[in-house]
């Protein structure tokens, strides 16, 4: 279980990091998410114990590991957690099994204890074969699978990834986020994961904190955060494709909401058309692909941006007007300043 | 057909790899650095001198000639190595890793000493630590009356010292650019696994320095080998030899055959060490940085040593730049280096000639045979700037373009071979090639194209790396991009390549006339009467004690070479990375 108590942490004079708070059980796969810069990476390194917060507290378990107030903090190798580094950060004057060995050996396990570890945890990420190699005889992806099995061979209850996927291309991104899954499930340890990419936050966490200059935006599952966005970053910052937002002016106008505020469309409500119809928006055609049967559509005029999910694309060229038909009601509505108003 | 087809292809292939530029360029490196190199070796094999190898190594002679020498060079190249490794290490781990306060100061100042010559730093521990021993005017420390012992103002030991306090930047350059790319990720991943600090230095910093520390090593062993200024200012007196001051001692007195041999010996124990050292590192895996994202400076907190470590640094730093200049420049104004602060003098830089004074000569200003020497220094410089960065860019054109074949590897190899080459050797090799007619061309010995060519093969590779790098910026897809425009050739050059690569070309050739203005050693052999350079001068006067005026014409030179230098640091916007924070 982790527990974070207003949490901050103050670099001169940014605030990284303010007032966060949250709680996940144990075996939990908590996914911080923001765009860069939000505070996610300085979170994690507060878990991992490379920062002392300047304020609150994190607790593993019953145990308080860093307490901002009094300026404490326990020692980064005395948390019982491991932490895969964007960089991966292999030793590179040691062998793939070396860079796994290391840290057990700091810990002072016995050497037959050691090797059979060793050879486990590779076996596990399916790199037994490599341990003769040094880290820049292999690709990107056994790089990522090297620094893995690091992290995991001391057995930590914690497992912290920053950012660990960013330095792969698409399709080993796609296979290593199942591979992630499986070695927390494996280890049966809770996981943070910082990422910067929703899709990977909606496909692995069990539970998402979104970030944006420093602050939690929401907390909650997946599914809560698509279905019932708590702000209006939120909102177009989670889901394939995000929803979209209107403010509310001479574009739309709806009963009862002041002007400024901001409604909320699922893509999958927006219907189009290549021929004008009553109340419906125009904008140029931007672009449309195909995703799963049905095509996503979007179009652009000035800064408004909308996307539509349908079954029937009508045939355009960029640059052609394109109707964008909105249902009566929205699926919810923010005000100016992003909170929810319902 | 068949025949005909491969004929063809092998035309194109004949003009596709630029065969007759890869040929000329090839002819010219011959002449200029092989010829010299394979001479002064078919020299020591003619019936006449061919007894010299056995005077050298196996005669009664030999123990003088060889052992002696070769004993002392090993010593100093091991000790330079060994101190600058140190000194070097520990400025660059305290600049690039940890928290030290004034961190970019420290970072400059560790680069200085090499810009200093070492014959500059010589003089002064001679102007401090002279003692009567030799006779002539004793140093400050005397005239405070203090006792110098033997071993500290002659032989061995001042020689060890000027030597790494001239060599440790290049240590400390090294080895800070390496650990500039240790990412810090590196540091904290062994934290998290639980390592102490002495076991995350031994476990993970050192080893992944090593490549570094062994070429810094080997750099300054070479270095310290070669090096003739010292040895010959603070050893010689006392009869202290080394391989270098043998081989000068030896020409000097005629006895070229056992110089040859020295020589060849000489580039025998450098060029070993650099190529041990360069085993050594490419035998192991390059640790340069293994991924490109991430990775933060989070530097290492001193905490209660943080002020003493800053003082070591400075002291280290002080004594080895700001100190020695000093020095030199009170003692070029006082007429007794027993009393370098009083009586200050202009006499030796502005004086008339006076008979009461340094038997008659006429300071600096008013010296005819001195302004001479430093407009032909000059000189001497501006040309093998311009020469040998045109050769120099050539060359790196060529390899760029037709890099494969034998004949490119051979240019390759060709124009980075001076740099294993000690300084005086290559002097002697050209002497070797160049002191007697070839065929109708005159001998060129004591004339100054043949300071210009020697002065341009020397520096060769320094010209080479320029233009390697001023190629890589320019060439490629900039170009292309403004090909694809439909600008023609020269439109492209006057708009694109000449632009961009002003600067580095100015700047390459800036530090190419700076390396000539400061160097003795290539030039101690060829200097003549007829063709005064500004630092062979300073040693004449400083060996036969006119110390003041070697000091002033060492401050000229000083001066001019750090004029240039920042210049050229100027106009490089030199890349630091480890002083970024």
């Amino acid at each position: 279980m982790i527990r974070i108590q207003s949490l901050s942490k103050r670099f001169a004079s940014f605030e990284a990091v303010r007032s966060v708070s949250l709680e996940v059980p144990k075996g939990a796969f908590l996914v911080l998410v923001g765009p860069s810069g939000c505070g996610k990476s300085t979170m994690l390194r507060m878990l991992a114990g490379l920062e002392t917060p300047t304020a609150g507290t994190i607790a593993f378990g019953d145990e308080v590991v860093s307490d901002g107030d009094a300026g404490w903090g326990v020692e980064p190798s005395k948390r019982n957690a491991g932490l895969v580094f964007q960089s991966y950060a292999l030793w590179p004057h040691m062998t793939v099994a070396g860079n796994v060995d290391w840290p057990l050996k700091v810990a002072g396990l016995a050497k037959a204890e050691r090797q059979a570890r060793v050879t486990e945890v590779l076996k596990l990420l399916g790199i037994e074969a490599l341990g003769a190699r040094y880290p820049n005889e292999i690709s990107g992806g056994q790089q990522q699978r090297v620094a893995i099995a690091r992290m995991i061979a001391p057995r930590p209850g914690i497992l912290l990834f920053d950012e660990p996927l960013s330095n792969l291309d698409a399709k080993l991104r796609v296979e290593m986020r199942t591979e992630l899954l499986r070695v927390h499930r494996a280890t049966g340890a809770t996981s943070v994961y910082v990422t910067h990419d929703q899709v990977e936050a909606m496909t692995m966490a069990s539970h998402v904190a979104v970030l944006n200059n420093g602050e939690i935006e929401q907390f909650g599952s997946p599914h809560d955060l698509v279905r019932d966005p708590a702000t209006a970053f939120v909102a177009t910052f989670v889901g394939t494709p995000p929803a979209n937002l209107i403010p509310v002016g001479p574009d739309l106008e709806l009963v009862g909401v002041p002007t400024g505020a901001q409604a909320m469309f699922r893509p999958e409500h927006l219907r189009v058309s290549d021929k004008p119809r009553p109340g419906a928006i125009a904008l140029e055609f931007a672009e449309a692909s195909p995703m799963a049967g049905r095509t996503m559509i979007t179009g652009t005029r000035g800064a408004t941006r909308l996307t539509a999910v349908v079954d029937e694309a009508p045939d355009l060229a960029v640059g052609d007007t394109i109707y964008f038909a909105l249902p009566s009601e929205p699926a919810a509505i923010f005000a100016a300043s992003g909170e929810r108003l319902k | 057909m068949t025949h005909a087809l491969s004929l063809k292809a092998a035309s194109q292939r004949w003009a596709s790899g630029g065969l007759a530029l890869k040929l000329a360029v090839l002819l010219a490196l011959g002449v200029l650095v092989a010829a010299p190199l394979l001479r002064i070796f078919l020299e020591t094999l003619g019936p006449d001198a061919i007894a010299a190898w056995t005077d050298v190594t196996a005669s009664r002679l030999s123990r003088n000639l060889l052992w002696l020498p070769l004993a002392n060079t090993m010593i100093l190249g091991f000790g330079v190595a060994a101190g600058c490794v140190l000194i070097g290490g520990y400025l660059a781990w305290l600049v690039v890793m940890t928290d030290i306060p004034f961190r970019r100061t420290i970072g400059l100042m560790a680069t200085l000493p090499f810009m200093i010559p070492s014959f500059a730093t010589a003089l002064a521990w001679g102007s401090l630590f002279r003692n009567s021993r030799v006779g002539g005017q004793v140093g400050f420390l005397e005239g405070l009356g203090l006792a110098v012992p033997d071993w500290l103002a002659w032989g061995i030991v001042p020689t060890l010292i000027v030597l790494i306090a001239h060599y440790y930047s290049l240590a400390f350059t090294v080895i800070a650019a390496a650990l500039a790319t240790v990412n810090s990720d590196l540091v904290e991943a062994a934290q998290i696994a639980g390592a102490k600090r002495g076991r995350i230095l031994m476990g993970i910093i050192l080893p992944v320095a090593l490549p570094a520390i062994v070429a810094g090593a080997s750099l300054t062993f070479a270095g310290a080998v070669s090096n003739f200024a010292a040895p010959a200012l603070l050893g010689l007196p006392v009869r202290m030899q080394t391989l270098a001051t043998r081989l000068f001692g030896l020409i000097e007195v005629g006895q070229t055959a056992r110089g040859y041999v020295i020589a060849i010996l000489l580039i025998a124990v450098s060029a070993l060490f650099l190529w041990f050292g360069n085993k050594v590192i490419s035998g192991r895996r390059s640790y340069a940085t293994i991924t490109g994202k991430g990775g933060r400076a989070k530097r290492f907190e001193l905490a209660g040593a943080r002020l003493p470590l800053f003082a070591v640094a400075l002291a280290i730093c002080v004594l080895t730049t700001i100190v020695p200049v000093l020095i030199l420049i009170a003692s070029s104004m006082a007429p007794s280096s027993s009393a370098l602060f009083s009586n200050w003098t202009l006499h030796y830089w502005f004086g008339a000639s006076d008979p009461a004074i340094a038997q008659g000569q006429a300071g600096v200003w008013h010296n005819p045979f001195i302004l001479s020497a430093t407009s032909l220094t000059v000189g001497l410089g501006v040309t093998v700037a311009v020469t040998g960065t045109a050769l120099g860019l050539i060359v790196a054109f060529v390899l760029a373009r037709h890099g494969r074949g034998p004949l490119a590897g051979a240019i390759n190899q060709l124009s980075f071979l001076p740099l294993l080459v000690p300084g005086i050797a290559f002097g002697a090799a050209y002497i070797a090639l160049f002191g007697a007619p070839i065929g109708p061309l005159p001998a060129l010995y004591g004339t100054f194209p043949l300071l210009v060519i020697a002065g341009t093969a020397y520096l060769l590779p320094f010209a080479v790396q320029t233009g390697r790098a001023v190629i890589q910026q320019v060439s490629g897809d900039l170009d292309e991009s403004a090909r694809l425009t439909g600008a023609g050739f020269f439109r492209r050059m006057g708009a694109i390549t000449v632009p961009l690569a002003i600067r580095g070309l100015a700047a390459g050739a800036l530090i190419v006339f700076v390396k000539i203005m400061r160097d003795l050693s290539l030039v101690v052999l060829l200097f003549t009467p007829t063709t005064p350079l500004l630092a062979v001068l300073a040693y004449r006067y400083a060996s036969e004690g006119f110390t003041q005026f070697a000091n002033a014409i060492t401050v000229v030179i000083l001066v001019i070479s750090i004029a240039a230098t920042l210049l050229a640091n100027r106009l490089q916007a030199k890349s630091q990375p480890w002083l970024k924070s």
